[in-house]
């Protein structure tokens, strides 16, 4: 959804890591990718070379960003599989598509998220196709907000 | 001298960062809610522990966590339920159940001690994670604290449909004011562990050094050297490999 927003297309089953972490169509996409996936390993010669991979690729305050990004969701995934919560009721809604296009309902946490009535399904499949228009258009607004809020401060 | 003071870091660190991570240390020395400092930084030591803890590579391995039985290399004296949540909140979460947690609370361990559990060891395994992902040593631990937990609970707190009861913005007590910021929504995620809420205030405090603040989350664009999408390719991939669906 933050590419859509940010204008960029990009390729959610990059988060699946392999050859669609390289064609993510985000920026050293690859590079990041193989980062995450050894700072999780326990090959300290591997993270080794991803960290020096970033830090060639996209600098050391990126690197600094990249590794406090891993450690965040390291906590957040914890804490939304360690307390049961569900899907916010909007997030639900709007994905969806996503979610089956990733398969992440094959996980053992989606069973904390119950189905949802057949209403509820229904407004999720008719929002679907607004999902990434909007999401486009926020951006767009956000940046133009931004744009405006530059030239008036200079 | 102050701790993490990132001598050793291959780059220079964001003072932000380096604040927040002080101000966790302090809060894990004191006193909480529901157990002592010294229990608090007992949690801490117990989660460094579970990475080499042979039952838990087992587990882990297994087809299902259950099938393997045993004992857990321990560090630390806590009750067994708590060391049973600390190793498996951070070796194995995917795959923890309503049904297991019900367990842990028959064998007397109560959702106050759980949540402040929890919190200890998310604080403490986020910041590690950022260290070894940067390739720096982990911070020892601070010398705890005396004094007793405030045993307090907060009012407002509600089932919502998850594992715990939570409190929705809108009951929030004048205590709790200000909790999930500004906005009158809060994500599941964030309210989560509400039921102490100083895990709450200690999760806005990293969450906005490690990736944004939560007033900032629906801005697509960041003060990071990364981007949005490259935030969220990192954050994404990081779940996806802990199997995570929310």
């Amino acid at each position: 959804m933050s590419g859509e927003a940010t204008g960029q297309a990009v390729d959610v089953r990059a988060v699946w890591g392999g050859a669609a972490a390289g064609a993510s169509g985000v920026r050293h996409g690859a590079a990041l990718v193989a980062f995450a996936e050894a700072a999780l390993g326990a090959d300290a010669s591997a993270l080794d070379k991803a960290r020096a991979e970033v830090l060639a690729a996209l600098g050391p305050e990126a690197l600094v960003d990249s590794a406090a990004v891993i450690g965040n969701f390291q906590r957040m995934v914890r804490i939304a599989d360690s307390t049961g919560i569900p899907l916010d009721t909007p997030l639900d809604l709007v994905t969806g598509e996503m979610r089956r296009e990733l398969g992440l309902e094959a996980f053992g946490s989606a069973a904390n998220t119950p189905p949802g009535s057949a209403t509820k399904r229904l407004i999720g499949r008719l929002l679907q196709p607004f999902t990434r228009r909007i999401f486009r258009h926020l951006g767009a607004i956000q940046r133009l907000l931004r744009r405006r809020d530059s030239r008036a401060s200079s | 001298m102050q701790p993490f003071s990132y001598a050793d870091a291959p780059v220079p660190v964001r003072e932000d960062l380096t604040d927040a991570h002080r101000r966790a240390w302090q809060n894990l020395a004191r006193p909480g809610n529901w157990w002592t400092g010294a229990e608090r930084v007992a949690i801490a030591d117990e989660l460094r522990a579970a990475s080499s803890c042979q039952l838990c590579r087992e587990r882990k391995a297994a087809l299902k966590p259950n099938a393997v039985s045993g004992s857990h290399d321990t560090a630390s004296e806590l009750p067994d339920p708590a060391i049973e949540a600390i190793h498996r909140i951070t070796s194995d979460p995917a795959r923890l159940t309503r049904t297991w947690f019900d367990e842990l609370a028959t064998a007397g361990l109560d959702d106050g001690h759980y949540v402040e559990l929890l919190g200890v060891v998310v604080c403490v395994l986020s910041i590690d994670a950022f260290h070894r992902a940067l390739g720096v040593v982990l911070e020892p631990l601070p010398r705890p604290e005396p004094g007793e937990p405030s045993r307090r609970r907060p009012e407002g707190l509600a089932p919502e449909g998850a594992w715990l009861p939570m409190i929705r913005p809108e009951r929030l007590g004048e205590a709790e004011r200000g909790l999930y910021g500004r906005s009158a929504m809060s994500a599941n995620v964030i309210r989560a562990m509400s039921l102490v809420p100083d895990a709450v205030r200690e999760l806005r405090s990293l969450s906005a050094a490690h990736y944004l603040a939560i007033e900032n989350m629906q801005r697509m664009e960041t003060n990071r050297a990364l981007d949005r999408a490259q935030m969220e390719l990192v954050a994404g991939r990081v779940s996806a490999l802990n199997e995570c669906f929310y």
